[in-house]
């Protein structure tokens, strides 16, 4: 068994950055393997932007969105709609006129649109980010319920809304106490590619990404 | 006929497309310094140039689940398109990222006397092996080009691709399994998993007599290599003719029914208005539909663009391609003038009745004339391509005579 990590390991550092060709690794196991990358865009920050975020990143990179041609806002009512009942997407019925708002505020014809255009690292206006004397975890508390609750629950375990009907099921964060402050952050940063996970390092800034990070730590035993 | 073609303008082909600005759908992070961008001629049609895993630089249209589009010139320099260039489309974001050949097997079960469950060593050794040459094109190809624009995967023209799919007939499969009496459809599944348990699993469907057909292969090679993970790895379902949609990827599970498909993707998924032009007009709400079939004659000029001068005074030889739905291609004829008259285009070689057939005409433009370009495709059954552009609501199955507008200098 050991063997077989120690060759897995290997394998991924061989075909870390090459993208993966078909490799043989030994008699036993035939791997062919590929990264995918992590979603290069973000959802434009705005009223709504935190729902498009929530519900519509699970299942796709938001340039779904922006590739789209600007639609009526019946469209993207329409599109919403879709989502909820032919994809399963758990939309809550308060959430689905704000969301299509937010929709139409970004690629509609009215208002005109307003795409998300490309800042520097840390110049992104921040809806979370305030000048209060808050604390780390308090702030990452709020940030916590803002981005976060809907898959993974009030306590972390996984059991928000929408955790437990994703494929994998959304991880139990009181469950990460072992992890490294780095790996952590790889993950909020870079997301899980294979499961639900976005990476939100194009919503959140590298403080607000130790705030949330403050904050998990306060959900493990 | 005012129907643009896209075009990668060279010109506009952008180094460093951050540091000029260009802030729509220019992704951060991974690529955003170092990427090209092409252009497709319709709204919201700048598209980064990125390298996937085993991919050379292709549109990204969408990154996860990955929509990749085959830049056009590529067309123009392969009549197979080459693995690394190939389109690429997926329904769901769970899609394996590791697959173990050892351990793969494809299940064949449902109404059959003996279920069987192959290794890839198995399908490879012990069934005939077949190869045959043929284009898949997504059922939304060129859907960035109706008007008025309809949702979805805004794809120009390169949402399709010519390849030599080896592998092994599905209808041996299915005789090796034996079918039940009862059977009715072949339903099939690949690894590629929905990111909530709710949603519908990717899975379509073919009419028992569709699925027999002799072309149709479980393929898993593809230009002679293993297929891309990205275009199915390690076996994919190669139905010519038929729309890309019934392609099934990283293919595990072939299930015979004997009643008809009630699943999403079958039922309320790539569905067509049931007329026979299998369109409406726009914003008409459709009544009956049809499900998604197979592929009518298209045909493309593949070395001008839109705009493009060429020397007057000098022959010029316009290259292109022609495909349908497998009765081959028996004719293209080529129009300077929008389509009033026409002229007998050179069939190039004949790959098989499912492969893009290229073709070339000769004409020498006059200094500072203008010409609107056209091809138009006729198979062996005398059917043509459309004159005006079909509309539905779900930018399927275009076909229309495209035109492309050069001037001689």
């Amino acid at each position: 068994m050991k063997r077989v990590c120690m060759f897995l390991m290997v394998l991924l550092c061989v075909v870390g950055f090459g993208w993966g060709l078909p490799v043989n690794a030994d008699d036993r196991k035939q791997l062919s393997i590929i990264h995918l990358p992590s979603d290069p865009i973000s959802f434009q920050p705005g009223p709504g932007s935190d729902l498009a975020s929530r519900y519509c990143l699970m299942c796709h990179s938001a340039e779904y969105v922006y590739m789209q041609p600007p639609h009526p806002r019946e469209q993207w009512v329409e599109i919403v709609g879709k989502m909820k009942t032919s994809f399963g997407c758990p939309i809550s019925n308060e959430d689905m006129a704000p969301l299509a708002d937010y929709l139409v505020s970004q690629n509609s014809l009215q208002p005109s649109p307003s795409a998300p255009h490309v800042q520097a690292d840390g110049e992104k206006e921040t809806p979370g980010r305030s000048a209060t004397q808050a604390s780390d975890p308090q702030q990452g508390e709020s940030l916590y319920k803002r981005h976060c609750l809907t898959c993974h629950g009030p306590g972390g375990k996984g059991d928000g809304p929408i955790g437990p009907v994703l494929v994998p099921p959304a991880a139990n964060l009181t469950l990460i106490g072992k992890q490294s402050d780095k790996s952590i952050l790889d993950t909020l940063r870079k997301g899980r590619p294979g499961t639900a996970m976005p990476a939100w390092e194009h919503d959140l800034n590298p403080q607000e990404l130790n705030q949330l990070l403050s904050f998990l730590r306060t959900l493990t035993p | 006929m005012n129907e643009k073609k896209p075009r990668i303008d060279r010109r506009q082909l952008l180094k460093g497309s951050l540091a000029l600005g260009l802030g729509l759908l220019t992704p951060r992070g991974l690529w955003a310094n170092d990427s090209s961008t092409v252009t497709l001629p319709f709204e919201r049609g700048r598209r980064p140039l990125v390298a996937l895993p085993q991919k050379r630089p292709l549109m990204v249209l969408a990154t996860r689940p990955p929509q990749l589009e085959t830049p056009f010139h590529i067309f123009n320099e392969n009549i197979f398109t080459p693995n690394d260039a190939f389109f690429v489309r997926w329904h769901l974001a769970n899609i394996p990222q590791e697959i173990d050949v050892n351990t793969f097997r494809l299940t064949i079960r449902g109404r059959v006397n003996k279920i069987l469950s192959l290794s890839l060593e198995e399908l490879k050794t012990q069934f005939d092996q077949v190869e045959i040459a043929a284009v898949c094109q997504c059922a939304g190809n060129s859907r960035g080009f109706f008007q008025p624009r309809v949702p979805g995967v805004q794809w120009g023209n390169g949402a399709m691709g010519n390849a030599n799919w080896k592998g092994i007939r599905l209808r041996d499969l299915l005789h090796k399994a034996g079918l039940a009496d009862d059977a009715l459809q072949i339903r099939f599944d690949g690894l590629d998993q929905p990111v909530a348990q709710v949603t519908p699993d990717f899975r379509k469907s073919l009419q028992l007599d569709d699925a027999l057909q002799k072309e149709v292969l479980i393929a898993h090679s593809m230009n002679g290599e293993s297929l891309p993970m990205l275009n199915g790895f390690p076996l994919r379902l190669v139905v010519p003719g038929w729309y890309a949609t019934y392609w099934v990827k990283m293919l595990n599970d072939i299930e015979v029914l004997n009643q008809a498909d009630q699943t999403f993707w079958t039922t309320d998924a790539y569905r067509l208005p049931a007329d026979p032009c299998h369109c409406v007009k726009p914003g008409e709400a459709l009544t009956s539909t049809v499900p998604m079939g197979k592929t009518p004659v298209r045909s493309f000029m593949t070395n001008v663009e839109e705009g493009q001068t060429l020397p007057g005074g000098k022959p010029f030889t316009i290259k292109g391609i022609a495909f349908d739905q497998g009765y081959g291609i028996d004719r293209v004829l080529f129009s300077m003038d929008g389509g009033q008259q026409w002229q007998s285009a050179r069939l190039g070689k004949d790959y098989g009745d499912f492969s893009f057939r290229p073709w070339e005409a000769k004409f020498i433009p006059e200094p500072g004339h203008a010409y609107a370009l056209q091809s138009l495709a006729i198979n062996r059954i005398g059917e043509t391509q459309r004159f005006d552009a079909r509309w539905n609501p779900h930018g399927y199955l275009r076909n229309v005579i495209e035109t492309v507008n050069i001037h001689g200098t």
